[in-house]
C-alpha cells in the first residue's frame, strides 16, 4: 500500500471535525466585559451572584441591553452546552433560575414586564403531588423564552380551565404520575372544548401513555420534557392540536 | 433536435467508475462523476403512510433523516438521497414540494452541522397512463409538469421514469414480438420523450435544478424481470437483452434534449448511455436486491458514478431502519471503489466486478464496458432515426452475443434469438415504412392513440 | 381442643400467613401467595379498583383470597380464636372496607374538593363477624394495628419494633425496599420517617424479564472470572447456585444442576447493575454490549429502559435517606447501621446494593432482617398487648414524619439522581452540585461494613406442617357474553394474559383472571370489542361472575 493514502474521498471523521470545531468550554457571548460578566454568572448557574452582578451592571447598562446581550445569550450558551452533553439537567435548571432572577431585576428597573413570546399554562393533575416532571418542563419553557403560568401541583380541573380562560395561553400542559389522577386530563380537555378553547393540551408523566392521551380531543402526548419548547413553538406558529398530534405522536 | 453522432469515449478502456467525461455540480457544490463514486439512497414509504400529507411527510422525514444520520455516524463524505414520488406526490404537487423542501432543509442542516455533502433527487411519478389518457393533453400531463415545477424549486436533481409506448410494449412482450418492442420502445418511447424532455429541461433550468435523466424502467426492466432468473421461462433472456439494447435509442433522447445526468439508477442501459454521452450515471446492482433480483449485480458498478439501492420500503431491522441500513451498505460498496481509485487499483477492481458477471448472464455480458461501448457505437453510427438506431443496437447486441465463445445459451434462448434476428432482418429499412406497418398491425391494441405521439 | 391463631401479612404483592398454636406458641404452618388478588401491581392500582368498583367489592375479593390462604394453612379454621394482620395503610383499609380516597389521591386540594375526611386508622380489636364472608368463627378476634399517616402504616411500625433499631444507640436507618420504600431514621432518640415511593423495579416488576421473588427468580450473581454464576431461588425460596452465564451475550456457558432461572427479581437486577458497572459494561445511561442488553443466559436480559427504571427507583431511595438525614441535621455519611427489610432486603447482596447507593455510603453494619410485617403479626397474636406499644409509637411518629412531597431537598436530590441515571451525569458533578445546594456531601463507599444476615430466606421458619405457595389467588370470573362473536380481540390485546374464551358455549364464555389483570387503569380489552359487549367491570361484579368461576372444570379447559 502507498504510505499516505488519501482517505478524503473514502470516509470522513466527523467526530474529529466536531471536536475541532466546537470548544466544549464556555464560549464568549459578548465583547462587553460587563455583559460578559453577567453571562458568566448565569452560565455558572449562580442565582445569587447573577442577582448581585445584574444589580451592579444596571448602573452602567440599560436593562434591555442586559437582558438581550447578557442574560439571553448566556442562556443560549447553556442550552448549547446541554445539547453537547457537557451540561446536565440540574445545571440547566439552576441557570434558568438565575436568568429569571436577573430578568426580574431588569424589569423592576424598566418599570414594566417584558413582552414574552407567548404564554403556556402548566400544571400537575388534581390529586397528584408528583411535580418534578413539571418543574423540568417549566424551566425548559422559560429558557426558550415562554411566559410560564405555573399552576403548581394538585390543581383542580376548574382551576386549569379558568387559568386558560383568563390567560389564553397558546398551549397548556399537564403532568400525572398516578393512574388515579390522570383521569383529570380528559375532563379538562372536554371542559376546554366546551368553553370554545381549542388549546393544544400536552399531557405527560409516568402514568399516561400515548394511547391514553390521544384518546381524547386536544390531547397530545409528551414523552420527554425536552420536547416541550419545540411543541410550544409549534403551537405559537399556529399548528392546531390535531396537527401537533400528527407531528409528535403516532 | 440533433441525434448524437459521436461517442464521448474513444474506447471502453477509458470508462471508469467515479469518472465521467462531463461531471455535474449541484447547487450545493456536490460534484458527481468527478473522481469519486457516491451512494444514492432511495427510501420508499410504507403503504398507508400516503393517506395524508402529514403522515407521508413524516415518513419521508424519518427516512431521509435516518440516511443522513447514518452517513454522519459512519463517516460517509457525501451522499445523494432520491425520493421517488408515490402517486399522491405528483397528483398533488404541493405534497411533492413540501417533501422536497423538508428534505433539502434536512440536508442543509447536516451540511451546516457536520459538513456532510448531500444532494436530493426528486423523481416525479409519470402518472400519465397511455391506455387511459392522452399523453400530451390530459390533466395528468399537466400535473406531471406542475410537479416538476414545484419540486425543482427545492430539489437539486429532477428525473422521471417516462412511460411512453408502454401500452404497445405490454401487448408485445407477452407475445415475444420483437417488432412491437422496437415500435413501442424506440418509436413511441423516443417520440414521447422528445415531446416531454425539452419541457422538463426548461423547468429545471428555470429553477436552477439539474435535469438528471430518464430510464426505460417501464419497458426494458419489465422484460428483464419477466426473464428473471435461470429457472424462469416466460421471456427468453435473449429477448430481454435485445430490449435493453433497444432502450438506448429512447433513453438517449433525454440527454439529446438537454438532460445532463446523473442518469436514473434503474436504467440498466446507463453504461451504454455513459459511453455515448460521457455524462455521469447512477446504477444499481447487488445492493438493490431489496427491490429486485438481478443477474448483473457487480458489473453494474463498473462504470457508475452514483451507486443506488433502487428503493427500499421503510422498516425496522436489527441494524436500524432500512434507509439507514442501505445507506451503510451502499456507502461501504462505494468506499471500496473509492479506495481502489486512491490506491490506483481501479482497473483491477473494475476487472473483478466485470469478471464476476460477464458470463453469468446475457444482461451481464452486454453491459460490460466493452460491449456497452460497441452497442453505443452502433447507435451513434446509425443516427438516422430512433427506429434505425434501435434496430442497429439490437442487431449489434445479438451479434456480440453470438460471437463470444464463452457465452452459453439454453436451446430455447438460442433458437429464439435466431428467430428475432430473422424477423428484424425482414423489417423495412426506414422508419416511415416501419411506422406504417406498425400503425396497421397495432391499431387495435387497447388504448393505443397514435396522435398522442404525433403520428 | 387446641386454640389456634393466625398471623397474616397483607402485602401489596401478596399475602403471607402462618398458623400458631396459642397454647405452646408453636409455629404450625405457612401459606403464601405470589400475587395480590386485586388487579394491578401497586397500591394505587388497588385503590383505583376500589374507587371504580366500590370498596366493598375490593374487600370481598380480598377476604375471598384470605380464605384461600387460610385453607392452605391446613389447620382447623373453626379453632382459630385470633387473627392479627399487618400491612400498609392501603391494604389494612381495603381489608376493613373503610375510606380510602385520602390514600388514592395525594394533595389536599383534591381531597377538600371531594369532601374527604381522612379516617384515624387507629388500632382496633374487632371480631370476625364484622368481616362478611371470612371463614373464621364469628367470635374470633381480629387484631388491627394502627397507622401513623397515609404514607406510614403498621408495616413501618413493625419495621421499627421488630428490628429493635431504637435500642441500637447508634444513628440507624431501616429501609423496606418495597414499592413504597418506607424508611425510618433514628438519631439521638428522635425518629424520622418517610416514604420514597421507589416503584416496583426493586422488587423486579416493570422490568422486561422481571418478577417478584418467586422460585426460579435470579436473586444474585457471583463473579467467576469474566463470567457469572446465577444465584436462583429454589422451590423453598432459598438462594442456590444456578447456571454460569456471560453478561455480554445471550448464551448459557454451563447449565446448572439446581433450579432453572425463569426471570430476574429486584435483587438480581441490583446485582447485575453492580457487576456490569464493575466490568465497565455500563456507561450511564447506556449499556455497552453489542445489543445494549445485559444477558443472563439465553432468554433473560435487561434493557437500557430497565436500567433507567431501576435507576429511578435507586435514586428515589437515595434521595429519601438523604432527605431524612437533612431533616435530622446530619449527613448521610453519618448513618452507622442499616436494617434492610422486605423480600428485596432479605435477598440483596448488601455490598453490591451499597455500591449502587441503596444503602448509605459509610455504614459500618448492615442487618438483613426479613419480613418484619409477618413477625409483627406473629407477635400480636401471641401478645395482643403489643398493640398499645404500637399505638404509642405511632403517636410519637406523627410529629417527625417527613413529607417528601413537600421537601425541596428531596426534589433537588432526586433531580440529581435523574440526571445521573438517565443523562449520565458523573458523581463528581453530582457532589459539586450538592455543595452548590448547600446540602451535605455524599461520599463514595468506604471499607466494607459488617453484614449480618439474620434470616437466610424470606420466611425463616415455615413450621411443622410446612409451607404452601399458592400460585393462584383470587377469582377467575366467567361470563357468557350475549353478542360476543368470539373474535378474540380482547384476548389478544390483554397485556396480562388475563382473558381467555370458550367458544363451545352459546354465547361464548369469557374468563377473566382477576390476579393477572393489570388493573382498571389499563382497560385495553374494552375499546377493541367490535360488538361493544366487553365491559371490564362486569367481571368484577361478584354476583355476576362468581358461579362459573367456582366451577373448576371450566378453568382447566381454558385455552388461548
Ligand atoms: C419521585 C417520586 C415520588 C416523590 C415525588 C416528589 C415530587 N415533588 O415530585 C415522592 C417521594 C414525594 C412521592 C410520593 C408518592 N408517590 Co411517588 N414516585 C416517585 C418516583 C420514584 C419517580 C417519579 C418521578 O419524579 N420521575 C421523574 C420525572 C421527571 O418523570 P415524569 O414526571 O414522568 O416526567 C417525564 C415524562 O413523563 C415527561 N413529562 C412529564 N410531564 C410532561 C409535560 C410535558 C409538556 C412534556 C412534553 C413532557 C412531560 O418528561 C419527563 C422526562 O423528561 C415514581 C416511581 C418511578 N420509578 O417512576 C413514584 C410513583 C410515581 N409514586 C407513586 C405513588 C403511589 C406515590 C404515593 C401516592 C405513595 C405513597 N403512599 O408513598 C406518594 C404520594 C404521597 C403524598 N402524600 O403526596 C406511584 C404511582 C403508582 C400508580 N400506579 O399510579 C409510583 C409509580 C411508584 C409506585 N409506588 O409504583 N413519589
Ligand atoms: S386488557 Fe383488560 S383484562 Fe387485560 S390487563 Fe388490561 S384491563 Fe385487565
Ligand atoms: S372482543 Fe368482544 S366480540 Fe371479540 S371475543 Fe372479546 S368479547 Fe367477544
Amino acid at each position: 500500500m502507498k504510505d499516505a493514502l488519501n482517505t478524503a474521498p473514502i470516509f470522513t471523521r466527523y467526530d474529529l471535525a466536531i471536536e475541532n470545531a466546537q470548544r466544549r468550554t464556555v464560549r464568549q457571548v459578548s465583547e462587553d466585559a460587563l455583559l460578559q460578566h453577567v453571562a458568566d454568572c448565569l452560565v455558572a448557574g449562580d442565582e445569587e451572584e447573577t442577582q448581585k452582578v445584574v444589580a451592579e451592571v444596571l448602573n452602567d447598562r440599560a436593562p434591555l441591553e442586559i437582558i438581550n446581550k447578557g442574560l439571553i445569550p448566556g442562556m443560549k450558551e447553556v442550552s448549547r452546552l446541554w445539547d453537547l452533553g457537557e451540561y446536565f439537567l440540574p445545571q440547566v435548571i439552576l441557570s434558568s433560575d438565575a436568568m429569571i432572577a436577573g430578568i426580574a431585576l431588569c424589569e423592576e428597573k424598566l418599570g414594566r414586564t417584558l413582552e414574552k413570546k407567548a404564554k403556556v399554562v402548566t400544571h400537575t393533575a388534581e390529586g397528584d403531588i408528583h411535580d418534578i416532571g413539571q418543574v423540568i418542563v417549566n424551566s425548559l419553557l422559560r429558557v426558550a423564552g415562554f411566559d410560564v403560568i405555573n399552576l403548581g401541583a394538585d390543581v383542580p380541573v376548574d382551576d386549569v380551565v379558568e387559568a386558560c380562560r383568563v390567560h389564553k395561553p397558546i398551549m397548556v400542559t399537564g403532568t400525572a404520575l398516578m393512574t388515579t389522577t390522570m383521569t383529570a386530563f380528559p375532563k379538562i380537555a372536554a371542559r376546554l372544548k366546551q368553553a370554545g378553547l381549542e388549546i393544544p393540551f400536552v399531557c405527560g408523566g409516568g402514568a399516561v401513555s400515548e394511547d391514553y392521551v390521544t384518546s381524547f380531543d386536544l390531547g397530545i402526548w409528551g414523552k420527554e420534557a425536552s420536547q416541550a419548547p419545540a411543541m410550544a413553538e409549534d403551537a405559537l406558529s399556529g399548528l392546531s392540536w390535531s396537527e401537533m398530534r400528527t407531528k409528535w405522536n403516532g | 433536435m440533433k441525434m448524437t453522432d459521436v461517442m464521448a469515449y474513444t474506447g471502453p478502456d477509458e470508462m471508469m467508475f467515479g469518472f465521467a467525461k462531463k461531471p455535474v455540480t449541484t447547487r450545493r457544490g456536490l460534484v458527481i462523476g468527478g473522481g469519486a463514486v457516491i451512494a444514492e439512497v432511495v427510501p420508499h414509504p410504507r403503504p398507508g403512510s400516503e393517506k395524508t400529507m402529514r403522515t407521508l411527510l413524516r415518513e419521508f422525514e424519518r427516512a431521509n433523516e435516518d440516511v443522513l444520520e447514518r452517513c454522519v455516524n459512519i463517516g460517509v463524505p457525501s451522499v445523494v438521497i432520491e425520493n421517488e414520488h408515490v402517486f399522491q406526490m405528483t397528483d398533488n404537487a404541493k405534497w411533492g414540494m413540501e417533501i422536497a423542501a423538508l428534505a433539502t432543509h434536512q440536508i442543509r442542516e447536516y451540511e451546516e452541522q457536520y459538513g456532510l455533502k448531500a444532494a436530493y433527487r426528486a423523481t416525479i411519478a409519470d402518472i400519465r397512463k397511455p391506455d387511459m389518457v392522452n399523453l400530451r393533453d390530459s390533466d395528468r400531463t399537466r400535473k406531471v409538469l406542475e410537479a416538476f415545477d414545484a419540486c425543482a424549486r427545492h430539489a437539486e436533481i429532477v428525473s422521471i421514469e417516462s412511460i411512453g409506448g408502454k401500452e404497445i410494449f405490454d401487448h408485445a412482450i407477452i407475445r415475444n414480438d420483437i417488432t412491437g418492442l422496437l415500435f413501442s420502445q424506440a418509436v413511441l418511447g423516443g417520440r414521447d420523450m422528445a415531446w416531454l424532455w425539452p419541457q422538463i429541461v426548461g423547468i429545471a433550468t428555470k429553477h436552477g435544478a439539474i435535469p438528471g435523466g430518464d430510464t426505460d424502467c417501464a419497458q426494458a426492466n419489465t422484460a428483464m424481470f419477466m426473464a428473471a432468473g435461470f429457472t424462469a421461462k416466460d421471456v427468453p433472456h435473449t429477448l430481454a437483452a435485445l430490449c435493453r439494447a433497444i432502450s438506448v435509442s429512447r433513453s438517449l433522447v433525454a440527454y439529446e434534449c438537454g438532460a445532463v445526468g446523473p442518469g436514473k439508477d434503474c436504467g440498466y442501459e446507463n453504461p451504454i448511455l455513459k459511453a455515448i454521452t460521457g455524462l455521469p450515471m447512477s446504477t444499481e446492482g447487488k445492493s438493490s436486491a431489496c427491490a429486485h433480483s438481478s443477474l448483473c449485480g457487480n458489473v453494474m458498478a463498473a462504470v457508475c458514478d452514483l451507486w443506488s439501492n433502487e428503493a427500499v420500503e421503510y422498516h425496522r431491522l436489527f441494524g436500524g431502519s432500512t434507509p439507514a441500513v442501505f445507506a451503510e451498505i451502499l456507502s461501504y460498496d462505494v468506499a471500496a471503489m473509492n479506495a481502489a481509485i486512491a490506491l490506483g487499483y481501479q482497473k483491477e477492481y473494475q476487472a473483478c466486478l466485470i469478471a464476476s458477471d460477464r458470463y453469468r448472464s446475457l444482461h451481464g455480458f452486454i453491459l460490460c464496458p466493452d460491449n456497452a461501448w460497441s452497442i453505443g457505437k452502433a447507435v451513434v453510427d446509425n443516427n438516422e432515426s430512433y427506429y434505425v438506431r434501435a434496430k442497429a443496437a439490437a442487431m449489434t447486441c445479438a451479434a456480440l452475443m453470438l460471437a463470444d465463445q464463452q457465452l452459453r445459451f439454453t436451446t430455447f434462448e438460442k433458437e429464439s434469438l435466431l428467430g428475432y434476428l430473422k424477423e428484424m432482418e425482414s423489417l423495412p429499412p426506414t422508419e416511415a415504412n416501419f411506422i406504417d406497418l406498425c400503425l396497421k398491425k397495432y391499431s387495435k391494441v387497447k388504448g393505443f392513440l397514435p396522435a398522442a405521439y404525433g403520428l | 381442643m387446641p386454640r389456634l391463631a393466625i398471623a397474616m401479612d397483607l402485602g401489596t404483592s401478596g399475602f403471607r400467613a402462618q398458623a400458631l398454636d396459642l397454647g405452646s406458641g408453636e409455629m404450625l404452618s405457612t401459606a403464601i401467595t405470589t400475587r395480590h388478588p386485586l388487579p394491578g401491581a401497586n397500591v394505587i392500582d388497588h385503590l383505583h379498583f376500589a374507587l371504580e368498583l366500590g370498596v366493598e367489592t375490593a374487600r370481598d375479593l380480598m377476604i375471598q383470597a384470605i380464605n384461600q390462604v387460610i385453607a392452605q394453612l391446613r389447620v382447623s379454621a373453626g379453632d382459630v380464636v385470633r387473627l392479627a394482620v399487618c400491612g400498609n395503610p392501603t391494604q389494612l383499609s381495603l381489608f376493613q372496607g373503610m375510606e380510602i380516597r385520602d390514600l388514592a389521591f395525594a394533595g389536599s386540594r383534591k381531597l377538600l374538593a371531594l369532601g374527604v375526611v381522612p379516617p384515624k386508622r387507629a388500632a382496633a380489636i374487632r371480631s370476625a363477624v364484622e368481616f362478611p364472608g371470612l371463614v373464621l368463627p364469628g367470635e374470633c378476634a381480629v387484631i388491627i394495628p394502627p397507622a401513623v399517616h397515609d404514607e406510614i402504616g403498621a408495616d413501618t411500625l413493625a419495621l421499627i419494633l421488630q428490628t429493635g433499631m431504637l435500642q441500637d444507640g447508634e444513628t440507624t436507618i431501616a429501609i423496606d425496599y418495597g414499592t413504597n420504600a418506607e424508611m425510618v431514621l433514628a438519631h439521638e432518640g428522635r425518629i424520622y420517617t418517610g416514604s420514597a415511593a421507589a416503584g416496583p423495579a426493586l422488587e423486579g416488576q416493570h422490568i422486561s424479564c422481571g418478577t417478584l421473588a418467586i422460585p426460579g427468580a435470579i436473586a444474585d450473581l457471583e463473579p467467576v472470572g469474566d463470567k457469572h454464576r446465577l444465584i436462583v431461588l429454589n422451590p423453598e425460596m432459598r438462594p442456590v447456585p444456578g447456571s454460569l452465564i456471560y453478561l455480554r451475550e445471550a448464551v448459557e456457558i454451563a447449565a446448572a444442576a439446581g433450579p432453572k432461572a425463569l426471570a430476574i427479581t429486584g435483587t438480581g437486577v441490583i446485582a447485575a447493575l453492580d457487576q456490569a458497572i464493575e466490568a465497565g459494561l455500563i456507561a450511564l445511561p447506556h449499556i455497552r454490549t453489542a445489543d445494549s442488553r445485559l444477558h443472563f443466559g439465553k432468554d433473560i436480559f435487561l434493557t437500557e429502559k430497565d436500567l433507567s427504571e431501576a435507576g429511578k427507583a435507586i435514586g428515589a431511595v437515595r434521595a429519601g435517606y438523604f432527605t431524612l438525614s437533612v431533616a435530622a441535621g446530619i449527613a448521610p455519611a453519618e448513618i452507622h447501621t442499616a436494617y434492610l427489610a422486605g423480600a428485596s432486603g432479605t435477598y440483596m447482596d448488601a455490598l453490591k446494593a451499597r455500591r449502587l447507593g441503596l444503602i448509605p455510603p459509610r455504614v459500618k453494619a448492615v442487618r438483613q432482617v426479613g419480613n418484619t410485617s409477618l413477625a409483627m403479626a406473629r407477635e400480636l397474636v401471641m401478645t395482643p398487648e403489643k398493640l398499645q406499644e404500637m399505638s404509642d409509637l405511632a403517636g410519637r411518629l406523627q410529629k417527625t414524619h417527613c413529607m417528601f412531597a413537600l421537601s425541596k431537598t428531596f426534589a433537588s436530590v432526586f433531580i440529581l439522581e435523574l440526571s445521573h441515571w438517565t443523562e449520565g451525569m458523573p458523581m463528581a458533578k453530582y457532589r459539586e452540585l450538592l455543595s452548590r445546594y448547600r446540602l451535605p456531601d455524599l461520599p463514595a463507599v468506604d471499607a466494607e461494613p459488617q453484614v449480618h444476615r439474620t434470616v437466610k430466606q424470606d420466611i425463616a421458619e415455615p413450621g411443622r406442617i410446612g409451607l404452601v405457595t399458592l400460585e393462584h389467588v383470587g377469582m377467575v370470573a366467567a361470563l357468557p357474553l350475549d353478542g360476543c362473536i368470539g373474535c378474540m380481540t380482547c384476548v389478544q390485546v390483554c397485556p396480562g394474559n388475563a382473558i381467555s374464551i370458550r367458544q363451545d358455549t352459546n354465547p361464548p364464555t369469557i374468563f377473566l383472571d382477576h390476579a393477572l389483570c393489570n388493573g382498571v387503569a389499563c382497560r385495553r380489552c374494552e375499546p377493541g370489542c367490535p360488538t361493544k359487549v366487553f365491559h371490564l367491570n362486569d367481571f368484577f361484579d361478584l354476583t355476576l361472575g362468581r358461579k362459573a368461576a367456582e366451577d373448576d372444570s371450566a378453568r382447566s379447559k381454558r385455552w388461548r
